[in-house]
């Protein structure tokens, strides 16, 4: 006769207790976002084995600098010295620029942009998993990194800052799918969402009407709406506009500004205050 | 110790930094730990310890805490029935049955991870278990080799 409590029940009945306790803690983490503390605990006491993952890159990075002829640094430093010109005369157009807006910002009574202060990052590894667009920066709460903090790169806006621990900080890119930013075409002051598509290369604008003024090569920048981004942001560029007969709604596919799968530098901003009138 | 060292190497792979591009064709390392400690070492294991080991590869993968939680329980619990069937086979048959687990697996990584705002695709989610089930036998030999080497005295004398 087969035994009422037998090993395999013993097994299952762990196993549910197992399952249901895992679950729990993906709705409490999901729903809630209670466990933030766990995974900061977690990321700290994980950081060593980082550390030692990232050596033999670091090395090597480090290896090829120190082998470069001289030939090779002559080349990249005339190149240097060119772009430093070419930079210094943007500047001087810059300073106008800046003199002009301050004066219009004054005519109009709308208030200046302060302590506008970027902070350079490295990009230390990016997530393994396939569908988490999320990347590690060598900046932490030491250098004054914060939570929600938006981060950009040369060419616009990256995404924002969603954890941060000691050393570091993790950043969701604003290609993950569950990311979602509010922002404007530029031509038209049209405001929409932008969501991740999971895909390094792609974000869609849902919802906008079949009949919407857009068109493939429009530019988008964030709106400034919801206080997190500084509205004139670069975010991305629309590739295609896909209008189906007798759909509601047009399906608009843009490419990131940023070139967001060979980053390795950004810059996190942690001006004062937030978002700036 | 066997444990602990073979975990971290599990922790050392995960956190490799390699580009963005190459993550659907990884294989799926943490799995591949579980699978090796509920065919060969089971009577080791509990589920409060698998439970507590996994939250960190759910910090290094950024995703939410709780599911590798939940995919080493189910895989160690099929593997815990299933294993003395399975070691007998040679490696070939052994990732073959083994890709099975996997895909099962990967569906349940599937529907946890829509349940919460992510929008996997399954092919890119079946590509990894397909790749961890040819990696399969490498591993295993990594990891008896990490054993060995962690042995404990007591462990050692028998």
């Amino acid at each position: 006769m087969r035994p009422l409590f037998s090993e395999t029940s013993v097994a299952a009945v762990r196993l549910v207790i197992a399952v249901t306790f895992a679950v729990a803690t993906m709705l409490v983490d999901y729903r809630l976002g209670a466990l933030e503390t766990v995974r900061q605990v977690v990321k700290t006491a994980v950081w060593p084995v980082e550390q030692v993952a990232n050596f033999p890159s670091k090395a090597t990075t480090g290896l090829i600098e120190w082998a470069v002829t001289r030939t090779q640094l002559v080349n990249r430093l005339e190149s240097l010295a060119l772009e430093n010109e070419r930079l210094r005369t943007e500047q001087l157009k810059l300073h106008t620029l800046r003199a002009e807006n301050a004066e219009l910002r004054r005519l109009l009574g709308v208030r200046e942009r302060v302590n506008e202060r970027l902070l350079q990052a490295q990009i230390e590894r990016v997530s393994n998993d396939p569908f988490v667009h999320r990347v590690t920066i060598n900046r932490g709460l030491a250098a004054g990194v914060q939570m929600g903090r938006p981060v950009l790169a040369a060419d616009g806006l990256v995404g924002q800052v969603v954890s941060v621990y000691p050393h570091a900080s993790e950043v969701l890119l604003m290609t993950d799918s569950t990311h979602q930013l509010p922002v404007q075409i530029t031509r038209t002051r049209l405001r929409a969402v932008a969501t991740g598509t999971g895909r390094l290369d792609q974000m869609e604008l849902r919802n906008l009407p079949d009949t919407v003024d857009i068109v493939a090569g429009d530019v988008i920048e964030t709106s400034g709406l919801g206080g997190r981004f500084q509205p004139g942001i670069p975010v991305a560029r629309v590739v295609e506009v896909i209008r189906s007969p007798g759909q509601p709604f047009a399906r608009v596919l843009a490419e990131p500004a940023a070139e967001l799968s060979t980053l390795t530098l950004l810059m996190v901003d942690v001006s004062e205050d937030g978002v700036r009138q | 110790m066997t444990f602990a060292l073979t975990w971290l190497v599990t922790l050392l792979l995960v956190s490799l930094p390699l580009p963005m591009a190459l993550a659907p064709y990884l294989p799926y390392w943490p799995i591949l730990f579980v699978m090796w400690w509920a065919l060969f070492q089971n009577y080791r294991l509990s589920m409060t310890l698998l439970f507590i080991s996994a939250i960190p590869f759910d910090v290094l993968y950024g995703t939410v805490l709780g599911l590798h939680s939940l995919l080493f329980a189910l895989v160690a619990y099929m593997l815990t029935m299933l294993g003395p069937r399975i070691r007998q086979v040679n490696w070939v048959r052994q990732s073959a049955v083994l890709f099975l687990v996997l895909g099962i697996a990967a569906l349940l990584s599937y529907w946890a991870r829509t349940l919460t705002g992510y929008a996997p695709e399954l092919w890119v989610l079946m590509v990894q278990a397909a790749i961890s089930a040819v990696v399969w036998s490498p591993m295993r030999m990594l990891y008896a080799w990490l054993s060995q080497f962690a042995r404990e005295p007591a462990e050692a004398s028998q």
